[in-house]
């Protein structure tokens, strides 16, 4: 069995940043670099359902799209127990949309021919909650998106998973492996990766590709492209919030007297 | 005296028929085998360790370590430290129990070595009388011992030996302790019997022969005055019945030393002479032949032979027990139980192999039985709960008298649990969090110096310029927005005082002292690198910090990653500066305060005096809490505990130590000198409802408050 | 191709919300767009709730009546596709939803067409142009869609004013589509979300905790401030992905939607999935440190302030 789990190393902007002059995007200084809190669960669902097969021979294959900043994401999915890593990157690449991250990453997971793709629902720095299903498109995988609860039966390779829905409701349905499933955070509580783990995870096989390695035109990619950024601004001033202004004391106190205004009105 | 004494002595085998004295050859020999071979086996079993080196320390060390050993065990320091009546009773045992062993030695070496090969007997005159003189006295003592013992265990009975397990319920069936409390009293029942009959010996002896000159034995002589209507043949019975009692009571107590509680007279005598003198303080690297096994110990194989040979040393005293700010909250947790419990494993999984096995296991390390490989955390062993219930506060192992390691033994468990995920989700993030932005709070590395900003004077930077005082501020100090205002009031006096002193601003890291309590021992070494990196690179003389946790590591823990400065903390400098009159605050103050000593300036490095001193100087009343310096009590924070969520509803142990503050009278501060101090006693006093009673002060803050011209001044 | 086609959603029988937020949405571009404004719905109940998408401005309503009874995503994606075929759109538009990101991108995918989610304004300027955020909503960003005939946007639900649903006047055509043996999944149960012992949808005042409180540790301490507040205790999500809180106390998408009279929001950032549960409180206060966290751009009144030290304070106020 073979499950392959993309991830994405995403950007938290700090809390005071700058955007670069030309306004094309945020000045690199002021981002902080994590693994995207979503992969963090598709990777323990990966592991887990590796823990729970019988015999041996199972594999947890982890790719991504990005440079080199995203080898430190890969590293910690190896410490905590991915079998190999691949990432792919090439220089036209920076500024992929999700439609062609999606088709790189389906160049590189065809080759795998994986029993399970196990995406998370979304990223938290781009938040399109897209790649997976684009993914499973290309690939004309079966798929579910925002699964909750996984249940992987390997001897009839079929998953019962609990999907999601608005307002809590959850549907139970069944699908055939292979399939690609995006996870959803609290089906799991993703294991810590030690340091030490994270140096010896170094000595595992992280395999770096670029577009010609798997067989891609830069121009399909181009082609695949959904959409181009064309500016990037903070939002407008004047329809946020009125600001409580002053010490703590009286951030409070405003509080206090705009609760009182308000429920006894 | 002295002209009666050419005459005085006594016959060694009293009528005594030749097979009989072969038979008691006999015995003595085997007893001494079963002697020997019960000091072997666990040497075997220490062997099968590999967690760390064998023998512990270089054997050429070892004669220095053993008088060490031995002058602590003679004064008894150890042992009567916080128990006058323990340690005054033990030493009645020890020196009655020694010399009247010693005793049997001198006299079996006349009888079987000088007398038959030379022929010359030394047991008899002077020397004789001299000899009973002192047995008299020691077996007195020894009795007096044991029996204070008995009236310890039976009517004072104090909360450390009651040997109730906080890890285990009372329905558990590891709950039952009552074999060690058989165990104990066999010991002392058997130490008194043993003593006894020797006095009523010597009194059927004296009754029978009437010497004459009994009053040097005098314990006999009382027998004697009791027994002495008996008739002949009646006492020469009993001399027969009680010699051989006594005589093979000794010899069987003899051969069960290594097996029963008397074990360790010579497991604690050893365990004293390779006491690490930076246990605790330093914890110990992964040795590099073990790089690629899983960190820390889960099974008895990971640990090291000196551990396992701590396991065997414990003698319950209980001293730990006592000391453990978590059991004493309630904690599932007592350093005893969890030494006792590993020992109970350890004993239980070893299997010698016979007497081929042991001698083959003297001479070769050996390969281990499955009991050696099972874990030893689990429901059954040393619960998870019980690990992480630890702030490796190192009152343990400052408190056992025998120098056992207890909490490095806890932290070996933690690295193990922290590399299988066995740790708390929020400890989890933490770590997480210091990985990524290098301080426990999760903010951007450049903020670290921000809490400059709102100083009127520029702070520089040492990284770009030499600076005298290189001032590592920690995580807490930088971060903390209470303990910001503490910084800044040090940045001030240091500025007033015309210090040259700068920050790393973004190149300092955690300092990973708490980290590596935690058990993430790689990211303690990359912390530690890093910051080791960026200080090798500036130009200073010294380096002060006011986080103890900090002052710790960079101390005791840093120079084995190859860094070697010196390391001082903001009391020390601070007092130099009011000592030379730099900082102008002698006897402004006047309040009555107390002050805690926390556990990493005071326990671990030794610095009681400094603040103390500085309160001195201000003109401050300090009054004591009971538990004070070495025995200071845990605000709770250390060990990670900081991160890790308390059950609700339990007493927190920084509320216990704020309730004993107040409960002294007329105290109106609470004096710290530790950021962590900060946060979590001023939260501990909110907490308990003791808001109006006391306030906290940091210790700079007083001194800033005395730099205030006296005009100005407040009263207080 | 031309013309704005709307994707209409819904479950269980009823036609969703958003539905008629997205026609709200696609005439504010219909015009400029050029061709007509079709509204389609794809399920078993297609026909039945077919009529009420025929809102003013809507000039044709299409039906594909699929064989099962509940949402599928390979059913839904081989419809929408069969759609594009017959209508040719230059525009879909669908609901930011749960269904939509099961399917739209798929199709996205197979068909190149130009593609965002979560858009939370759309223009035309020589083919369509829209808004969405970026960096977790701190900024945003605006994009357009270069040599793409068909553009397919997700919208976000909540921001648009839905129209008014039609009485059955405007035309409503079947569309034909072979979905027959096309599900890819089974379905075997719908769970409800289980009840907790509150029901925070029926509080009036809402004291709401994120992840800026930091430690399990903490949670008491607003149990017993919302007490005092007379404030009943919400979280969002990683409260409850965490296990700290029972999921009836979790306010978003995913959570409860309330509309409290006043929601009270310490150490929230705002994500789109928790707006969507209390956007529409009457007066939100957010007290977060910091200053860009998007929820103060729904919040009527914030403070970048640490929430523990303004906490601190309210437990003074409030004695
Ligand atoms: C399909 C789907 C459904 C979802 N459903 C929901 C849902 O129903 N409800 C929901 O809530 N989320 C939901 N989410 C998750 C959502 O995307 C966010 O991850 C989540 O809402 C973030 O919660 P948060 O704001 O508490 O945490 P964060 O985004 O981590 O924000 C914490 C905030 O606290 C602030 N802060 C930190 N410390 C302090 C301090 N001392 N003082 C003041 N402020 C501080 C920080 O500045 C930050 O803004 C869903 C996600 C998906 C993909
Ligand atoms: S280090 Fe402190 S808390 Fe841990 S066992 Fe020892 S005394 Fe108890
Ligand atoms: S570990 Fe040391 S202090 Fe604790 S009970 Fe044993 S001997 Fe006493």
């Amino acid at each position: 069995m073979k499950i392959v789990v993309p991830v994405k190393q995403v950007a938290a902007l700090d809390e005071e940043f700058e955007l670069l002059d030309d306004g094309s995007g945020v000045d690199p200084d002021f981002l902080e670099w994590d693994l995207n809190e979503w992969d963090t669960f598709s990777m323990e669902a990966a592991l887990q359902i590796r823990e729970n097969a019988d015999g041996d021979g199972h594999e947890v294959v982890v790719v991504t799209v990005g440079d080199e900043e995203a080898e430190e994401g890969l590293l910690s999915c190896l410490a905590k127990g991915a079998d190999r890593a691949l990432r792919i990157w090439d220089e036209s690449l920076q500024g992929a949309d999700v439609l062609a991250v999606a088709k790189v990453l389906a160049a590189a997971v065809e080759r795998e021919s994986p029993d399970l793709v196990l995406c998370g629902v979304q990223s938290s720095d781009a938040v399109y909650g897209a790649t997976g299903v684009a993914l499973a498109g290309y690939l004309d995988l079966p798929h579910v998106a925002v699964v909750k609860g996984l249940d992987y039966d390997a001897a009839q390779a079929t998953a019962t998973v609990e999907r999601e829905l608005e307002g809590g409701l959850v549907e139970v349905l069944r699908v055939e492996a292979p399939a690609l499933l995006t996870i959803q955070t609290g089906i799991n509580e993703p294991r810590y990766a030690t340091l030490r783990a994270i140096k010896q995870a170094r000595e595992k096989p992280l395999q770096v590709s670029d577009l010609a390695d798997l067989g891609l035109e830069e121009d399909a990619v181009g082609q695949a492209a959904g959409s181009r950024a064309v500016a990037l601004k903070p939002p407008e001033p004047g329809e946020g919030a009125e600001m409580l202004n002053g010490s703590p004391a009286a951030v409070a106190a405003r509080i206090v007297e705009i609760v009182q205004e308000r429920m006894s009105g | 005296m002295f002209l009666l004494a050419a005459t005085k002595s006594r016959p060694v085998f009293w009528h005594f028929t030749t097979p009989l004295k072969v038979l008691w050859y006999v015995l003595a020999v085997l007893s001494v085998l079963v002697f020997l071979y019960g000091v072997a086996r666990p040497i075997v079993k220490w062997r099968r360790g590999h967690g760390g080196p064998w023998p512990p320390y270089p054997w050429r060390e070892l004669p220095r370590r053993l008088a060490t050993g031995l002058r602590l065990l003679l004064s008894h320091a150890t042992i009567a430290r916080r128990d006058h009546l323990a340690g005054w009773a033990h030493r009645g045992i020890f020196y009655g129990f020694i010399v009247l062993f010693a005793g049997t030695v001198v006299l079996g070496f006349n009888t079987d070595f000088t007398d038959p090969v030379f022929g010359w007997n030394y047991f008899h005159g002077n020397f004789y009388l001299a000899y009973k003189e002192t047995l008299n006295v020691l077996g007195t003592v020894l009795i007096a011992g044991v029996l204070a013992m008995m009236v310890r265990r039976a009517l004072i009975r104090p909360r450390k030996l009651d040997y109730a397990r906080p890890d285990r319920n009372s329905d558990d069936s590891q709950f039952d302790r009552r074999v060690y409390e058989v165990g104990d009293w066999a010991f002392v029942v058997i130490l008194l019997v043993i003593a006894l009959t020797g006095f009523v010996l010597e009194g059927v002896r004296i009754a029978m022969d009437a010497p004459g000159y009994a009053g040097t034995q005098f314990g006999g002589w009382v027998v004697a005055q009791i027994i002495g209507g008996l008739s002949h043949s009646t006492l020469a019975g009993l001399r027969h019945g009680l010699w051989w009692f006594h005589g093979l009571l000794a010899i069987a107590f003899v051969a069960s030393i290594p097996y029963t509680k008397a074990a360790h007279m010579l497991t604690s005598y050893l365990s004293l002479s390779l006491r690490d003198r930076l246990a605790g303080k330093r914890l110990r690297a992964i040795p590099p032949e073990r790089a690629d096994l899983p960190a820390g110990y889960g099974a008895l194989s990971d640990f090291s032979p000196l551990h396992l040979m701590n396991l065997d040393a414990c003698t319950k005293c209980g001293k730990c027990h006592e000391a453990c700010p978590a059991n004493a909250t309630g904690r599932p947790l007592s350093p005893r139980d969890v030494i006792l419990e590993l020992r109970e494993q350890a004993n239980h999984a070893f299997t010698a192999g016979g007497i081929g096995g042991v001698l083959g296991g003297l001479i070769n390390e050996q390969a281990n039985g499955d009991g050696f490989t099972a874990g030893v955390i689990g429901e059954d062993g040393v619960r998870t709960e019980t690990v992480w219930s630890c702030m490796q506060c190192n009152a343990c192992v400052e408190a056992c008298p025998v120098g056992i390691e207890q909490a490095p033994i806890i932290n070996q468990l933690r690295r193990r649990l922290v590399e299988e995920g066995e740790l708390d989700a929020n400890l989890q993030s933490v770590l997480q969090v210091i990985h990524k932005s290098g301080n426990s709070f999760g903010e951007n590395r450049r903020k670290r110096g921000r809490w400059t900003q709102e100083l009127e004077f520029q702070v520089k930077d040492a990284r770009k310029e030499p600076v005298d005082v290189l001032w590592f501020v920690g995580d807490y100090a930088s971060f903390d927005p209470r303990s910001q205002k503490v910084t800044r009031a040090l940045a001030r006096l240091f500025q007033e005082a015309s210090v040259d002193f700068g920050i790393l601003y973004d190149g300092e890291r955690n300092s990973g002292n708490d980290v590596r309590r935690i058990g993430e021992e790689g990211l303690f070494e990359s912390l530690a690198e890093q910051n080791i990196a960026t200080i090798e690179k500036c130009e200073f003389n010294r380096i002060v910090t006011s986080d103890p946790h900090s002052l710790n590591t960079l101390r005791n823990e840093y120079p084995d990653l190859g860094a070697s400065w010196t390391v001082a903390h903001h009391t020390t400098l601070l007092r130099e500066l009011i000592e030379s009159g730099r900082l102008d605050v002698k006897g402004r103050l006047s309040y009555r305060v107390t002050y805690h000593d926390p556990c990493h300036l005071g326990r671990f490095n030794g610095e009681y005096d400094h603040p103390r001193r500085i309160l001195e100087l201000l003109g401050c009343t300090l009054v004591e809490m009971p538990r004070n310096r070495d025995n200071s009590f845990c605000c709770g924070a250390g060990g990670g505990r900081i991160w890790i969520p308390d059950t609700p509803g339990q007493e927190r142990p920084s509320e216990n130590r704020i309730r004993e503050a107040v409960s002294l009278p007329g105290v109106e501060l609470f004096v710290v000198s530790c950021p962590k101090d900060v946060t979590m006693y001023e939260d501990a006093i909110k907490t308990s409802g003791n808001a109006e009673r006391i306030q906290l002060r940091e210790l700079t803050e007083l001194i800033e408050e005395a730099l205030v011209p006296a005009t100005q001044l407040v009263p207080a | 191709m031309s013309g704005v086609l709307v994707i209409a959603e819904s479950r269980r029988g009823e036609l969703r919300e958003v539905s008629l937020e997205l026609v709200t949405a696609a005439r504010e571009v219909a015009e400029a767009a050029g061709g007509q404004l079709k509204v389609a719905i794809i399920g078993a109940d297609a026909e039945q709730v077919g009529p009420q998408l025929g809102a003013e401005g809507v000039d044709e309503v299409l039906t594909v009546t699929a064989p099962q009874q509940h949402f599928e995503a390979h059913v839904w994606q081989k419809a929408l596709e069969a759609l594009i075929d017959s209508e040719q759109p230059s525009l879909i538009l669908a609901g930011h939803t749960i269904d939509s990101l099961g399917f739209a991108p798929a199709t996205a995918a197979r068909r190149a067409l130009g593609f965002a989610t979560d858009v939370t304004a759309i223009s035309w300027a020589d083919g369509p142009r829209a808004v969405r955020g970026a960096y977790g909503d701190k900024l945003h960003s605006e994009l357009e869609f270069p040599g793409k005939e068909c553009t397919l946007l997700t919208v976000r639900p909540g921001l648009f004013s839905p129209a008014t649903p039609g009485e059955g006047s405007v035309p409503v055509r079947a569309v034909e589509a072979n979905l027959e043996n096309v599900a890819r999944t089974e379905h075997i149960e719908f769970v409800e979300a289980t009840a907790g012992d509150v029901d925070i949808t029926k509080a009036e005042f809402l004291l709401s905790i994120g992840r800026g409180v930091e430690d399990k540790d903490n949670i008491p301490r607003f149990e017993q401030l919302a007490e005092r507040f007379g404030a009943t205790l919400s979280v969002s999500r990683p409260l409850v992905d965490a296990g700290w809180m029972p999921s009836a106390r979790q306010v978003g998408q995913s959570g409860k939607t309330v509309k409290p009279r006043v929601y009270l929001a310490f150490g929230i950032s705002g994500a789109v999935q928790h707006l969507a549960g209390m956007r529409n409180a009457d007066t939100i206060i957010a007290v977060n440190t910091d200053p860009e966290a998007p929820i103060f751009s729904v919040a009527h009144y914030g403070a970048v302030a640490d929430l523990f030290e303004v906490a601190d304070e309210l437990e003074q106020a409030l004695g």
